[in-house]
């Protein structure tokens, strides 16, 4: 018994540091406008139980079904109640979980690989990042990590439960966003090159059968609404449409294919340096000596990376949050260069020195400077001043408490979310004849043309909504 | 009599509906917001229109000359993350990454010792101009005093909302551009410029590319 506890020890201390980086002090970045947009629908699901999903910019529905239980456990009943904490734990748990699954994915490398691996994930600055971060790239992770965890039992063992397993993973990784078969044709793709021995059952077409069904079924499930909306399952269709759309038009998100190596390389930006060098050198080393060695596992990991990695940088649209997709195979494959050094203390030291490295950079990219425009992970980040928005608001409506407030903008998220559960704020793209309000929040390109039509006296002053973006706030000036 | 009874009665039934009617609560019809994507990182049209044509000139007596270019600067943030506190009176101002000083986040103060007491015809300050913003809180003061506490004079002041605890402020804020902020000293005589600000539009850091104060030594 206690043996077995010391076995298991590491992976605790692991999955403890996972979470602490994790879960700490959550709300203390301002909404993002991707986070603040889907906060929105998760209040709405809390208020009316009501979800459809909508193929136009939006993923799906696991991330917001998700926050449901945590707003129930911490009394959240509205979208008005709920905050910043509730969403990212999400991320957070789902993260942590992650970091655990791959612990379990690298079992066969051995106990101590298998750690190095989890710890490297663990504090990896992308996985740290986007695990507090209220999108669907962290959820789609570990749904896959899951999905390969799952489908890698189903393998060894022949047990049709595996094989199930590994249908519900990729049914939530369909139900989290639409570019999930490009994971699922990478890991198959992978499994062909390294020429895997065959799986421990003969009746492979009947599970990979039951496992595909259990996939789509699982996707329904959620892209229905739980069998209240329909239409979302033919919406799914179109998203399809949008998502490579999207992926290959003018998204207005085209980077060069070098974005994502230079994410984990090193880059410097306004005097800041942000660098994974060691991790990915380390990681390096790893994917090469696959090729000396007799680990399918780590063959697999090395071409299901260069797939992955090849795919994503050859597509015109590139966001960070992407980059998360690479953190679990680099690390399994930086955990395997562990693995291959010849004496214990040479490990010990390296991985040391690399996790000490990604630590120095989680600690800035993640703490340090969250929502900094330098960080290459706080892309089009709002500014610490959307904070400021709900106090003039609430002031605002309690001096007048008949007139709206009136956000005049062609683009103005986070706001919604931060005067979430006002009364009286309505949100124009382009001004209404009558801009008058006890409160009139407008983008410095449209604050000409408000102006003008505003009645009476007003102060104005400057706020900002992510760098770059001005806001002109007009508060009528007292008698 | 009766009749006239019922019509006194429907008469204050109808004007207490009226009153009732008075107090009922403005129903407004305003648009929900909208659900979009992530915003794109293009610079969108939300800048201050240009000025058109040449800002007018600030006129200042013959005479006057640059005082502040290396002259020695200190701050509530002595050791700033990027860049060093030299750059603020060193002569450049192109705003690229290696010529300005990053202070920390909240309130924070830099100050130019002129060696000597002068009197002041302007001060132009550029905090940041690679990037529309607006820095908050921005005061401009001035004092024979190191310290600041004596004999304190406030040239420019825009903290409308008291942020820098100095006084509220009723100057215009502004969108930061390469022409930088022109303020006028007005004359006002001393050995000692300080600047305050708290944070921008854009983050919570303090930023000065260059300072130019414009005077004529006091005899």
């Amino acid at each position: 018994m206690r043996s077995h506890l010391l076995r298991h020890l590491p992976f605790a201390v692991v999955a403890l540091i996972a979470l602490g980086l994790r879960t700490h002090d959550l709300a203390h970045r301002p909404m993002h406008a991707d986070e603040a947009n889907q906060a929105v629908k998760v209040g709405e699901l809390l208020e009316t139980g009501r979800y459809a999903f909508d193929a136009n910019d939006h993923h799906g529905p696991t991330l917001y079904y998700a926050a449901l239980p945590l707003a129930w456990m911490r009394g959240q009943h509205s979208l008005a109640a709920l905050d910043e904490t509730t969403v990212r734990l999400v991320p957070a748990i789902a993260g942590t979980m992650g970091v655990l699954l791959l612990a379990a994915f690298a079992a066969p490398l051995g106990r101590w690989p298998a750690v190095a691996a989890a710890a490297f994930m663990a504090v990896a600055p992308p996985a740290v990042y986007y695990s507090r971060y209220f999108v669907q790239e962290t959820l789609l992770v570990t749904f896959l990590l899951a999905a390969l965890v799952c489908a890698q039992r189903w393998w060894r063992t022949g047990r049709i439960a595996w094989a199930i397993g590994a249908g519900v993973g990729g049914g939530l990784m369909l139900a989290t966003k639409e570019s999930a078969p490009l994971f699922a044709v990478a890991a198959v793709v992978a499994l062909l090159a390294v020429r895997a021995h065959l799986p421990a059952t003969r009746r492979v077409g009947r599970d990979i059968l039951i496992a595909g069904g259990t996939t789509i079924a699982v996707a329904l499930v959620f892209y229905s609404s739980f069998g209240t909306h329909f239409a979302g399952v033919r919406d799914t269709v179109a998203a399809v449409g949008h998502g490579w759309n999207r992926a290959t038009g003018d998204s207005g998100h085209e980077k060069p294919w070098w974005y994502y190596l230079r994410l984990f390389t090193w880059q410097r930006s306004g005097g800041l340096v942000w660098e994974q060098l060691a991790f990915s050198t380390l990681a390096l080393i790893g994917g090469v000596a696959v090729f000396f060695s007799e680990r399918k596992l780590l063959r697999w990991a090395a071409v299901y990376l260069v797939v992955i990695v090849a795919v994503l940088s050859l597509t015109p649209y590139k966001t960070p949050w992407h980059a998360m997709q690479l953190v679990p195979m680099l690390s399994l494959l930086a955990a395997g260069a562990i693995a291959a050094m010849p004496v214990g203390w040479m490990a010990a030291v390296v991985g040391g020195i690399v996790l000490a490295a990604q630590g120095f950079q989680t600690n800035r990219v993640a703490f340090v400077y969250p929502a900094d425009e330098r960080n290459p992970y706080a892309y089009v980040h709002s500014s610490p001043d959307v904070r400021k928005f709900r106090a003039l608001a609430e002031t605002a409506l309690a001096r007048s408490p008949t007139q709206p407030v009136r956000i005049i903008s062609e683009e103005y998220w986070p706001l919604p979310w931060y005067l979430r559960g006002l009364p009286r704020v309505g949100y124009w793209s382009a001004p209404p004849d009558d801009c008058d309000g006890a409160l009139v929040i407008a983008s410095v390109g449209q604050a000409g043309a408000v102006r003008a039509k505003l009645h009476g006296n007003y102060r104005e002053a400057l706020l900002g909504l992510r760098p770059g973006f001005v806001c002109s706030v007009f508060t009528p000036a007292s008698p | 009599m009766k009749r006239s009874f019922c019509s006194l009665l429907v008469l204050l039934a109808t004007a207490a509906l009226v009153r009732a009617e008075d107090k009922v609560p403005l129903k407004l019809d305003l648009p929900k917001p909208l659900f979009a994507g992530t915003p794109r990182p293009i610079s969108l049209p939300n800048l201050e229109p240009p000025l058109v044509g040449k800002r007018p000139d600030l006129m200042v007596p013959a005479g006057t000359v640059l005082l502040s270019r290396g002259k020695p600067v200190t701050s509530s943030d002595s050791l700033p993350v990027i860049g060093e506190l030299a750059f603020i009176t060193d002569g450049d101002k192109s705003g690229v990454d290696g010529t300005y000083v990053e202070l920390g986040p909240m309130v924070q103060w830099v100050q130019i010792d002129l060696g000597a007491p002068a009197k002041l015809a302007a001060i132009v300050v550029w905090h940041f101009h690679s990037q529309a913003r607006v820095y908050h809180a921005v005061i401009v003061q001035v004092s024979d005093d190191p310290t600041f506490k004596q004999n304190v004079r406030t040239l420019f002041n825009n903290d409308d909302d008291n942020s820098a605890k100095l006084g509220k402020g009723t100057d215009f804020a502004y969108i930061e551009t390469n022409a930088g902020r022109v303020i006028d000293a007005k004359g006002a005589t001393a050995r000692y410029v300080r600047l305050y600000s708290n944070g921008n539009t854009s983050d919570e850091l303090n930023h000065y590319c260059e300072v130019e104060v414009f005077g004529q030594l006091a005899k």
